[in-house]
This record gives C-alpha cells, structure tokens and sequence, in this order.
C-alpha cells in the first residue's frame, strides 16, 4: 500500500527533472512579492514608530516570516491539474483502477513540490542573511515542533481547498475565474502580506470563521511571541478541525462531481 | 441501461454570447436509449458503429467511469459504476485516443506503478511482463520517454500496463485509431492471439472494418444509441446483404453490357471484368447460365458482400429493421 504512493511519489518527483527550466523559473516569482512588501513597510515606518503595537523590526519579521511560511505551504496552483484531469477525461483513465483519485493527487501535489520546497529554503537563508540585522530571531524547540506541525497543518489545508476547487471543474467549464478570486482573497485574510490585526474590527471577526487566519497569520505572530505556546496549540487545533471538515466536504464534493463527469474528450 | 448528457445550444455571434450569460437554453443528448446485451466468458465482442453512436458511452460506463441514467449492468457479478476495487482488479481499459502512462517518463516506471496499484506479485509481474513484452517486440522501447515513442509503440505499451495484472475483462476502445496499416496489424494479431491463450473476454471497438472482421466473431452495432444488430458476423452479411457478388473474367475483347445485364445487376464494369450482384438465391444458376452461355468466359468467381459494404449500407439507411 505504501509503496504504491511511494512510486507516484518517485514518478512525479522524476517527471519535474525533465523540466529543469520550470524548476528555476520557481524561484524567480517567489522573491518578487517579498521585495515589494519589504519596501513598503521600510518606507511607512520612516515616518512612525509603531504599528497598532507592531515595530519596524517586528513588521519585517513578520512580512519575511509569512513570505516564508506561504511558500512553503503553497500548492503552485495545484487545482488546474485536477480541473486539466476532469475537462480533459484524464481522470477517466485513474477512475478505472483500484485507488482512490484524491489520494493519488494527493501524493502527485506533495511531491511535485518538493524540488521547489528546496529552492524556498535556500532563498530564505539567503533572506535571512539579508535582513539579519533586522529580523527578530526566537526559537526554542518546542516552539520549532509547534510551528513544523501548524505548517504541515496549513499544506494540508492548503492541498484539500486546491482540491476542492479543482473539483469545481465537474460543474463548470474554467476555474480560473473563482481561483483567482479565492487565492487572492486567501492571501488577505491568511495575512501573508500584513498582519490581520491591522483590518477593520470586523474583518478581524470574520477572519476567524474561515481557515485562513490559521494558516499564516497565527503561526507568525507564535514565532514573534505575540501569542502564548498555548493559545499556538489552540490555533493547531483549530487547524486540524478545518482540515477534517475539508475532508468531509471533499468527499462529499467528489462523489457528486463524479455523477456529473463526462469524461469528454472521446 | 441508457446515458443522456446535458448541453447547450449557442446561435452564432456575440450577442447571442451575451444572452447565453442569463438565459442557456438546456438540451439533452441521448448518447444511449436502451442497450441490452449480454456477452459469455472468453468472447471477443464488436461494438461498431458511426461516430457519436453511444459505443464509447456505452464502455465508459461498463467500467464504471460514468453512472447511467437508467438501467443496470452486471460485469463479472458487480456493477461497475459502484467501482469496487474487486471488480477493478479484474478488468482494463485501453483508449486509443487516451493515455494512462506517465507521459514524460518511460513506459517501465508506469508499469511499475500498476504492478503496486493492481497488487500483482514480483513473480506474476516478472512472468507477465516478459511475456507481452515478447509478443509484441518492444524490448528496446522500455526505457524511452514516452512521449518520444511513435503512436504505434506508445499503443503496445498502453496494452502491456493494461493487461499487467491479467484482467478477465477487457475493453478496447478504437486501440488501433490513427496507427498506419502495418501497426494496426501488429495490434490486430497481439489481440487475437491474446484472446485465444488466455480466454479473456474482449470488448472492442472501432470504426475499422478490418479490426472487427479479422478479431470479432460476433458484432453488436449500436446507432443512434441503440443496438442495431447483435449477431454473428456471417449472418450479419446474410441478413443485410440479400445477394452475392459474382466476379467474371473474360478472354479477348471481352463483352458488351447489354450482353451481361440480363444475368444481374451489373455492380462494376470493364469489358474483360465484370462484377454483378445476384439475389443470393440465384447466384448458382446464374453463375451456371453464364458459364454454359457463349460468352468468352476467362474465370468465374461466386464472393460475398465486402462487409464493410453492408455495414456502410446500414450506416447510411440509418434506419434499421430488427
């Protein structure tokens, strides 16, 4: 059983070294948005000291620190591969055999980020090393093992809602439309580019009814301290609590979707 | 068992783009009406039939990748569209027109991953393996990208992943679509052979003549989403086809048409080779009036209809009688 996802894992990890130039092409969108974030925020805090509690130093840290966890959690988009499987009946050819299609994809969107996960860490050793003189660094290793487990947490996450909306190819023709709506309203209320404390009260409330807000947000203000080893733990088992609901909702979603499949394409 | 699919109608233009914003008119295809069949262990079973006739359909839902909108169908004691991985152990599909190896990998590394997925032993996998990779000569192709390999060896590699775990039931889905004569042939011959030394039951189709009357000996030809015709190829051409073809070679200069005509109709015309059609009841008195008439006969041959003859006259009637 194990094996099985063992070799899609290898067969995909061997199909991305075919493509060597995709694989550098990773890592020049990545450094982009954190360029630009980094501007701003230096530029805002020449005038100010504090932001509703938060330091020049604090910002940036914050910024370079929810860069760096969105990178690592991301999916690269893996919801077009899924819609690609259902509009062009490549799904027809996985349904017929004895395993279950989402975790096959599953495997395929994990390891098909591996190589690009290598490259985020070494860009961020090299931010690190940039903004050293700026960045807060405080960890000790239980707070290490809370962080890596809220992030295999918000991949996961990440990975289900990815195969969520892939699935909505069962019902319409393109998914780009809601993609991209979903991925940027994501990012604002994940607070991969500012802290969500800094929205109108409001927004602050309802951030807390999606999973976002668990995703980035609550694992960087732990690694500032901002929030308490427990209230962190909290925050993981709010995490933990979306992604079994997502996987309700998936199972749920893939059986319909499946009573709506075509299989065009001949 | 029948399949209706949903669709909309968009007249031309970019008006009529706008309004189809709010309004869609929904239609309903009916890919397959009422198809009722039943096929015995170790048959080697046609589907023929035009484009867009339900033949497809109609084995996209035998393996369970769509549910029907009515009916049921039983493969090996399951239904399909419930996918239960007992049933899915046992049976493959092969889409000439679909891939399911890795596309940018060799051929080996998908087999590897079905022998996982269909949980085929080291010993069965090795034996299996060896065995198609021997019938269809492609050792050499085994270690190459597959998207660099020629539609024919990419078709025999399909074959050897889908056959891996030796299913009892397989379906064929226009396996020798696109492929050149020579290759469909290779195709052609593994299929019979296969069918003959391990008795799995084949499902086939294809829009090639050749195909169904080289492999088939029984056709099921479905039109408009119904079956046509579910019979044994021979008498399908007895049915259909209600008369013989005779082929006449004459000596010297040959014969007038009128001199011809009166034995049947004249379906072909040189003055040294003529081919006639003659009811099927006449074709031996005719043949002998020729024969013992003075015109100078070379050779005289009594042939049936080409069938693909009579599939293409059913074809274009439409029509079918039961």
């Amino acid at each position: 059983m194990i094996k099985k996802y063992w070799i899609i894992a290898s067969n995909e990890v061997q199909r991305q070294f075919t493509y060597r130039v995709n694989i550098v092409a990773f890592a020049f969108g990545n450094i982009a948005e954190l360029v630009a974030l980094t501007v701003i925020w230096s530029i805002v805090y020449r005038s100010i000291d504090t932001i509703q509690g938060y330091t020049a130093n604090e910002m940036i840290t914050y910024v370079v620190f929810a860069w760096f966890f969105s990178f690592l959690t991301t999916t690269y988009a893996f919801e077009q591969n899924i819609a690609r499987d259902i509009h062009q009946g490549t799904l027809s050819a996985l349904l017929v055999k004895p395993q279950s299609y989402t975790r096959y994809v599953a495997t395929v969107a994990t390891s098909r980020i591996l190589i690009a996960l290598g490259i985020v860490l070494i860009q961020a050793s090299l931010v690190f090393l940039f903004f050293q003189d700026r960045l807060i660094f405080s960890l000790d290793l239980p707070k290490i093992l809370l962080l890596i487990c809220m992030l295999v947490a918000t991949y996961v996450i990440n990975l289900f809602l990815s195969i969520l909306i892939g699935f909505i190819a069962f019902w319409t023709n393109e998914i780009h439309g809601i993609y991209y709506s979903l991925k940027v309203f994501s990012k604002f209320m994940s607070g991969t580019f500012f802290p969500i404390a800094l929205l109108p009260a409001l927004f602050l409330k309802a951030s807390y009814f999606f999973p976002f807000a668990y995703t980035i947000y609550i694992p960087v203000q732990l690694y500032l301290g901002k929030i308490s080893f427990v209230e962190g733990l909290w925050g993981l088992a709010i995490e933990l609590l979306w992604i079994l609901i997502l996987y309700g909702i998936i199972k749920i979603v893939w059986r319909s979707g499946l009573r709506k499949y075509e299989s065009v394409g001949i | 068992m029948s399949k209706t699919y949903e669709y909309h109608k968009k007249q031309p233009g970019l008006w009529a783009s706008a309004k189809g914003l709010f309004h869609r008119e929904k239609l309903f295809k009916k890919a397959v009406r009422e198809i009722n069949f039943e096929i015995n262990e170790g048959e080697l079973v046609g589907f023929l039939g035009p484009n867009g006739a339900g033949k497809t359909t109609t084995l996209k839902m035998l393996s369970g990748i769509l549910y029907p909108t009515s009916g049921e169908a039983i493969v090996l004691g399951y239904t399909p569209w419930k996918r239960e991985p007992a049933y899915q152990k046992q049976f493959a599909l092969v889409m000439g027109q679909k891939n399911q190896l890795w596309w940018d990998l060799p051929a080996m590394e998908s087999f590897i991953l079905n022998k996982e997925i269909y949980e085929v032993s080291d010993k069965d996998f090795t034996k299996n393996l060896e065995e198609l990779v021997d019938l269809l000569d492609i050792k050499d192709i085994l270690d190459i990208q597959v998207r660099k390999l020629s539609l024919g060896q990419r078709m025999k590699c399909e074959l050897v992943a889908a056959l891996l775990h030796k299913p009892k039931v397989l379906f064929l889905d226009e396996p020798t679509i696109g492929l050149d004569v020579v290759a469909q042939k290779n195709i052609r011959d593994f299929i019979k052979q296969y069918n003959q030394t391990n008795k799995t039951t084949i499902i086939l189709t294809s829009h090639y003549m050749e195909d169904v009357k080289e492999l088939c000996k029984r056709v099921i030809i479905i039109e408009e989403g119904k079956i046509g015709y579910d019979g044994d190829i021979a008498s399908l051409i007895e049915k259909y086809a209600p008369y013989k073809v005779l082929k006449i070679t004459f000596e010297g200069d040959g014969v007038k048409k009128a001199d011809i005509e009166k034995y049947g109709e004249v379906y072909k015309f040189l003055p040294n080779s003529i081919t006639l059609r003659v009811p099927r009841e006449k074709a031996r008195d005719a043949a002998r009036n020729i024969l013992s008439s003075d015109l100078p006969v070379d050779d005289i041959l009594i042939d049936e209809v080409e069938i693909s003859d009579v599939v293409r006259k059913i074809f274009s009637n439409n029509k079918l009688e039961k």
